[in-house]
């Protein structure tokens, strides 16, 4: 075996070429992991919204609350199936929602406009998510031109910061009253209205978009979900939260996937050419020093792994720097439009260690595939040829 | 003294393109064990191909090469390169030491084809260092020495897996006479010493002196 020593120090020697081929390598497993980190983000931050024991319902047919509308009525036949939770009072817990898109100026580019999900919510319904606090202001007054909102939109739309205003609907002014966070869910890209507020600013009066209901347990899912689905005269389609929110993400985190992985594959493709020239040019610099490595008694076999570790190892260290860079993406939030609810929501890149090993393994595998062909070319080489040079 | 190397009719041929060209021709050579032996002749003789053969570098065209009675032609160049790095200590004109490695690790670097531990290996490279003068200078790089220098750490090299055989390719051609002297000096020093057979190719005739036997080649045979 040759010493690894006796490749590090050789790249150590080529300067210039080690470092554009590391950084090549480096910019792949950036975007690599950066990607990969946002696509979890965007899962997680759907994924926390959805709690295991909660039971969603929403019209059959209904992908979300967008297009879900559950006339009035039925929230009661809802919150009296099979399984559901009832507080101390003998009240079912569960609440009925609507969701509308509100168009806002962007505080950063005022010309330009985008979507925000605005959530009605019933008197009770601050307090029937665990996980959400007010933490600035207080909460909206029932029936009140008031809102609360979550922390990932404060500042990021005109009039939607602590004390400020903004129009609900044409000359219909409502004001911010508090500042809540909800554990980093999706919530937290939203606005919390009260219900009624809602309804009447967008005429959609009788009814909701959705029924979250808190269940005794999880495994009282199945019976509940039978109750809902079975009667065809409600049209109902009752899932767990978790997994609306899952279905919620998809989308979204297959896009940023698909992107990623895209610009990988382009960007993966031009780093392997250059670890490619990088070895090509090494072991045309290098003969003589494969020549006298054969003279000696070192086999083809040899030389060539020596040469395929020596352009792994720039890989993997240029790999090493990609990933390492791509954590400070963790402290990134990045606006975008979630293709299922069509409203902006403010995810953040969420690094996990299998994404730095996938990003590290991806790194070293093109130093592989870059540095077979030169080191084959090396193992071919003649003691007796590159002696002559 | 019995022979070490023997040459039985030994022909090799080149190509040019399509163009044969025959660089060494019938050859028949006995080299006895122990001996210090000069190859001299024009340049394009076939000195180099000779010292390549005998070295287990390059295969014949025709006839057979043998040393200690190992058949070379019979070889794959696998084998080959395992034989070499058993019997063979290389001396080259331009050192050939690996530039990023310092004097010691290219010392050592032979004996990472034995299957010694890593104390033994620095142990004998340390011992090789001391043997050519420069157990001081293990720890220097090739461009930190002199010509003469590297040319002795090359010799270290040559003998630190205790050959049979050292092939030695024009030692001294790149070298003032002081520093060849040197070098000549450590070749006697190690057949006279260390028993080890040198084959050597060169032009200087003054190099050629310390040979026991000198041999001349014309054309690709021995005159």
């Amino acid at each position: 075996m040759i010493p690894i020593s006796y490749n590090v120090r050789s790249l150590a020697v080529r300067k210039t070429t080690t470092f554009a081929t590391g950084f090549g390598i480096a910019l792949v497993v950036f975007v690599l992991a950066a990607s990969q980190m946002l696509a979890l983000g965007v899962q997680k931050t759907l994924g926390k919204a959805g709690d295991p024991s909660h039971a969603f319902v929403m019209r059959k047919g209904a992908d979300a609350e967008l297009s879900s509308a559950i006339e009035t009525p039925k929230v009661g036949l809802i919150l009296a199936g099979p399984g559901v939770k009832k507080d101390a009072s003998g009240k079912a817990e569960g609440v009925g929602e609507i969701v509308v898109v509100l168009a806002l100026n962007r505080a950063d580019a005022p010309d330009q406009i985008s979507n925000v999900q605005l959530r009605g919510i019933p008197d009770d319904g601050l307090g029937f998510r665990d996980n959400l606090h007010i933490i600035a202001g207080r909460p909206a007054k029932p029936g009140a031109d008031e809102v609360i909102i979550g922390k990932r939109l404060r500042g990021v739309f005109k009039g939607l910061d602590l004390g400020q205003k903004f129009e609900i609907k044409k000359n219909r002014q409502a004001e911010v009253v508090g500042v809540f966070e909800a554990g980093g869910a999706s919530y937290e890209s939203e606005v919390l209205a009260d219900v009624e507020t809602v309804r009447t600013s967008f005429g959609r009066e009788g009814i909701v978009s959705s029924v979250t209901v808190k269940l005794e347990g999880p495994e009282k899912f199945d019976a509940f979900k039978a109750a809902m689905n079975s009667d065809k005269q409600l049209g109902l389609n009752a899932m767990r939260e978790t997994e609306y929110y899952e279905k919620q993400s998809e989308g979204t985190a297959k896009l940023i996937t698909f992107l990623g992985g895209a610009i990988v594959f382009f960007f993966s493709i031009g780093a392997i050419i250059g670890a490619t020239i990088t070895m090509y040019a090494a072991v045309s610099h290098r003969r003589k020093e494969v020549g006298t490595l054969r003279a000696l008694g070192f086999s083809r076999l040899t030389i060539l792994s020596s040469f395929l570790l020596e352009s792994t190892i720039l890989a993997f260290l240029g790999g090493a720097v990609g990933a390492l860079c791509s954590l400070a993406m963790g402290l990134v939030h990045f606006s975008m439009m979630n293709m299922a609810s069509w409203s902006e929501i403010t995810f953040s890149f969420d690094p996990s260690p299998q994404i730095i090993a996938r990003g590290l393994v991806i790194g070293a595998l093109m130093g592989v595939v870059g540095g077979f062909l030169p080191a084959f070319r090396a193992s071919r080489i003649s003691p007796v040829e590159a002696m002559r040079d | 003294m019995s022979a070490l190397i023997k040459l039985e009719k030994v022909g090799k041929t080149y190509f040019r393109g399509k163009e044969p060209i025959e660089v060494l021709k019938d050859l028949d050579l006995e080299m006895p064990e122990g001996a210090f032996e000069a190859l001299m002749g024009p340049s394009g003789s076939g000195k180099s191909t000779l010292l390549n053969l005998i070295a287990g570098l390059d295969s014949v065209t025709s006839g057979t090469i043998s040393v200690s009675g190992v058949n070379l032609g019979a070889m794959s160049e696998g084998q080959r390169a395992h034989w070499r790095s058993q019997n063979v200590g290389f001396i080259f004109q331009t050192y050939n030491l690996l530039p990023v490695l310092t004097a010691a690790e290219n010392v050592e670097l032979p004996l990472l084809l034995a299957p010694l531990s890593s104390a033994e290996r620095k142990t004998r490279s340390l011992t090789a260092l001391r043997a050519v003068g420069l157990e001081e200078r293990g720890h220097h790089r090739p461009d930190q020495l002199s010509g003469g220098q590297q040319q002795r750490v090359a010799i270290a090299r040559a003998i630190v897996t205790d050959p049979k055989i050292i092939v030695a390719d024009e030692p001294t051609g790149d070298l003032d006479r002081v520093s060849a002297n040197q070098i000549l000096e450590l070749l006697v020093k190690m057949n006279k010493e260390l028993k080890k057979t040198i084959v050597m190719v060169t032009h200087d005739p003054a190099a050629a002196e310390r040979a026991s036997i000198v041999r001349h080649l014309d054309k690709g045979q021995l005159t």
